[in-house]
């Protein structure tokens, strides 16, 4: 049904509303990276004003699986362009497998992240210390935007199994793949502010 | 002139109006009816926070009464500012006017986004709710700007919680909104619309969604922030544990500096749209206009720190904010030089609308001197939270925005309803609000600069006369506004048919019939030149030409 929908408009229409709805996206997500962008202040000010860093009795996180983590984290962007590779260029089987690996991934990292928060920080709690603050709340708004990808890139597998993308006409697919990437690329500076500076 | 030949969009096609009142009226994705909702459910917040503001004022009528008890009256003051900014203030500059007027100015037949748009109207209901109903609870006491410690030390209950889930609601439709208006402007012009041949009003709105979207974004984090700490004990902003109060001041005040620029703008917007129709001249200066709102809207997030010069900062930190608050009056006294330009031996028709205008022009100016000397630092540590600062706010916002919003409602009231207002009622409501706005405000510089505080329920008799006097002149101000109710009643039962074009004004609204048709034009107009030359040829084709017709007075 959905897909006979999307074929009742136009080429045209569907490029120009495809057009709005990218560049709606993109804002969205600057205003996403907005809100990142606060928590960061917000722990590079509370770091600042600290004495010492981390708070005494609080372990720094553990940086190996952070790190495993990371290569998971951007080995599942890296099937993600494959897996838009192939819808490009219509070898769908592509698509399947590799999108089937980005949520493969996503999912370990997510495990990883669950693993880490019961296990390795036995001393961190979020409501402990300034430090447990940021670092809980960063990375779980950061492990919340992965579930929400690993939904949303099920919802447009799915869909696409259902027949409702076709080579020419996939925004559904680009907005998922946008968002995967920015995902990453959000990960890149919380694995720099918490792991390494 | 076909339609075809000169590349119009491909979705601008006429879908068939709906026809269940719940789609027409309630669940509508038409921006003209989603504007007239922002109208009705702000302007009924309007009268609440006015309300609450009234009682404050029976309450300081003398130096220790007892009308309020302290905590009520902290209540009504935290739930004045809060409303009045975020549930009236922003929803009727954005929603209200930006859904009304701006697709129509760039011949669009909607905005980009219909059903987001429906769901950012929706979300200021919800929102409204969730503030007023922490009052059942006890409402927060620590202002609409809620700092820490105060915030969160008092035995709130759940109101601060109530209050910072109201807020984040109208913060995301904020943010939706803007995100929305502006995708319609870069994306949905109709051909020939460039940048430069945009309205003022567009290029306000314009710069008004970006802010909306970028520091509307900051304000939901900041009350996320402020959430957890309440409730779950985070301390973000708990000195006890680490934390900073005026880490709050910071991320709040990077949202809320730019937010008064989203409550301006739009104002702006409205004035450079009413002076050239008023005046029958081209306005002066429209790149300077256009630019400076650009100029506005990326200065104003260098300047947030500005409201916290008395909570510690560093001097090079007072410094560097001093100088951007004082850089930022420059765009607009660039603004002003073009409209006092624009009337500048112009043919001056003193309807309803242009003095609205005028009374901004003056009273807009004044707060904005008030402003550069609040952006002094010396001056600051003397002003600061006394009553010079709430009679600065209140010029700029009552006599800014107010003012603007009211020149706004007189000029497309015909544009909105297919009505004129009663120029007569409209000039009484004017003068009254005019007069005694000034008669309100202009006293609390005084006592303020005298030493009186702000934000207290009691005070020192040596204040007490130009309190009371204060009180009385507030009371008519309030009642001044039951004239613009009883003039829209009026209008909308039997007031004189407008036409499509009551002004002569050259903008895209009024080359169309009044009140505004489902799906706006017939055919999309195509855009020749710039809206504001007065005294040549319009500058659209493929509008119906009946329509483009001179003013019918």
């Amino acid at each position: 049904m959905a897909a006979a929908h999307a074929h009742a408009v136009g080429d045209a229409e569907y490029a120009e509303v495809s057009g709005h709805r990218l560049l709606g996206f993109l804002f969205f997500l600057i205003s996403d990276c907005v809100i990142f962008g606060n928590f960061i202040f917000s722990y590079l000010y509370l770091r600042n004003a600290a004495p010492v860093w981390p708070p005494v009795g609080i372990e720094r996180p553990y940086l190996y699986l952070a790190a495993v983590n990371s290569i998971v984290l951007f080995g599942s962007g890296a099937t993600m362009h494959y897996a838009m590779e192939g819808m490009r260029h219509d070898r769908r089987s592509q698509f399947v497998a590799y999108t089937i690996a980005t949520i493969v991934l996503g999912s370990m990292f997510l495990g990883g992240q669950a693993y880490e928060y019961t296990h390795l920080l036995p001393h961190t709690t979020w409501a402990g210390t300034t430090f447990g603050a940021s670092f809980y709340t960063l990375t779980g708004l950061h492990g919340f935007h992965v579930f929400i990808g690993v939904i949303f890139l099920i919802v447009v597998l799915l869909q696409t199994l259902r027949g409702t993308y076709t080579q020419e006409r996939h925004f559904g697919l680009t907005a998922a793949t946008l968002y995967w990437h920015f995902v990453d690329v959000i990960w890149v500076a919380l694995f720099f502010l918490f792991y390494i500076y | 002139m076909s339609v075809t030949e000169v590349g119009l969009p491909a979705s601008s096609h006429i879908h068939p109006p709906p026809d269940t009142f719940i789609k027409k009226y309630v669940f509508s994705l038409d921006h003209k009816v989603i504007a007239v909702q922002y109208f009705i459910t702000a302007g009924l917040f309007l009268v609440f926070a006015g309300l609450l503001a009234e009682l404050m004022r029976v309450q300081l009528m003398g130096p220790n009464n007892h009308v309020l008890s302290v905590a009520v009256f902290n209540q009504a003051y935290s739930l004045h500012g809060t409303a009045m900014v975020w549930l009236v203030g922003i929803p009727i500059v954005t929603g209200a006017f930006g859904n009304l007027i701006m697709p129509v100015q760039i011949g669009a037949r909607d905005v980009a986004f219909p059903w987001l748009n429906m769901l950012s109207f929706w979300m200021l209901p919800v929102a409204g709710i969730l503030v007023f109903a922490s009052l059942l609870f006890g409402a927060p006491q620590a202002g609409w700007t809620e700092y820490p410690p105060v915030s969160l030390q008092l035995p709130l209950g759940e109101s601060l919680s109530l209050w910072c889930a109201g807020v984040f609601v109208i913060g995301v439709s904020s943010t939706i909104t803007g995100l929305n208006f502006l995708v319609t402007i870069v994306k949905m012009r109709a051909p020939g619309m460039t940048y430069t041949r945009m309205p003022l009003f567009v290029w306000a709105t314009g710069v008004t969604a970006f802010l909306s979207m970028i520091a509307t974004a900051n304000l939901s984090a900041a009350l996320a922030g402020l959430f957890i700490q309440h409730n779950f004990g985070v301390p973000f902003y708990d000195v006890t544990r680490g934390g900073a109060p005026v880490l709050w001041q910071h991320v709040f005040w990077f949202y809320s500096h730019p937010a008064v620029y989203i409550l301006i703008l739009p104002a702006f917007g409205i004035v450079s749209e009413v002076i050239p129709t008023f005046v029958r001249r081209p306005i002066f200066g429209y790149k300077a206009i256009a630019y400076s709102s650009a100029a506005i809207g990326l200065l104003s997030f260098m300047v947030w720190a500005h409201h916290m010069f008395t909570s510690g900062l560093q001097h090079w930190e007072q410094l560097f904010f001093m100088i951007f608050t004082m850089i930022i009056a420059v765009p607009t006294g660039v603004k002003i030089f073009s409209w006092v330009t624009t009337l500048w031996r112009g043919k001056i028709r003193l309807d309803t609308p242009l003095l609205f205008v005028l009374g901004f022009l003056s009273v807009f100016t004044l707060g904005g001197i008030t402003g550069v000397m609040l952006a002094s630092v010396p001056a600051d540590a003397q002003e600061h939270a006394s009553y010079f600062v709430v009679a600065h706010i209140h010029y700029v916002l009552f006599g800014g925005t107010i003012l603007g919003i009211f020149a706004g409602l007189y000029y497309w009231w015909p544009k909105m309803t297919g009505r004129m207002l009663d120029e007569r009622l409209g000039k009484w409501h004017f003068w009254l609000t005019y007069i005694f706005f000034n008669l309100t405000f202009l006293p609390m510089h005084w006592v303020g600069l005298l030493g009186m505080p702000r934000r207290v329920a009691t005070y020192d008799p040596a204040y007490a006369g130009t309190n009371f006097f204060v009180s009385i002149s507030s009371f008519v101000l309030a009642a001044a506004i039951l004239i613009f109710i009883y003039n829209a009643y009026r209008s909308v039962r039997h007031g004189e048919l407008a036409g499509p074009n009551p002004w002569g004004a050259r903008t895209l609204e009024w080359m169309i019939p009044s009140p505004m048709p489902y799906y706006n034009f017939r055919d999309i107009p195509i855009v020749l030149s710039g809206p504001y030359d007065y005294g040549k040829p319009l500058p659209y084709a493929n509008i119906s030409q009946d329509l483009a017709m001179t003013p019918v007075r």
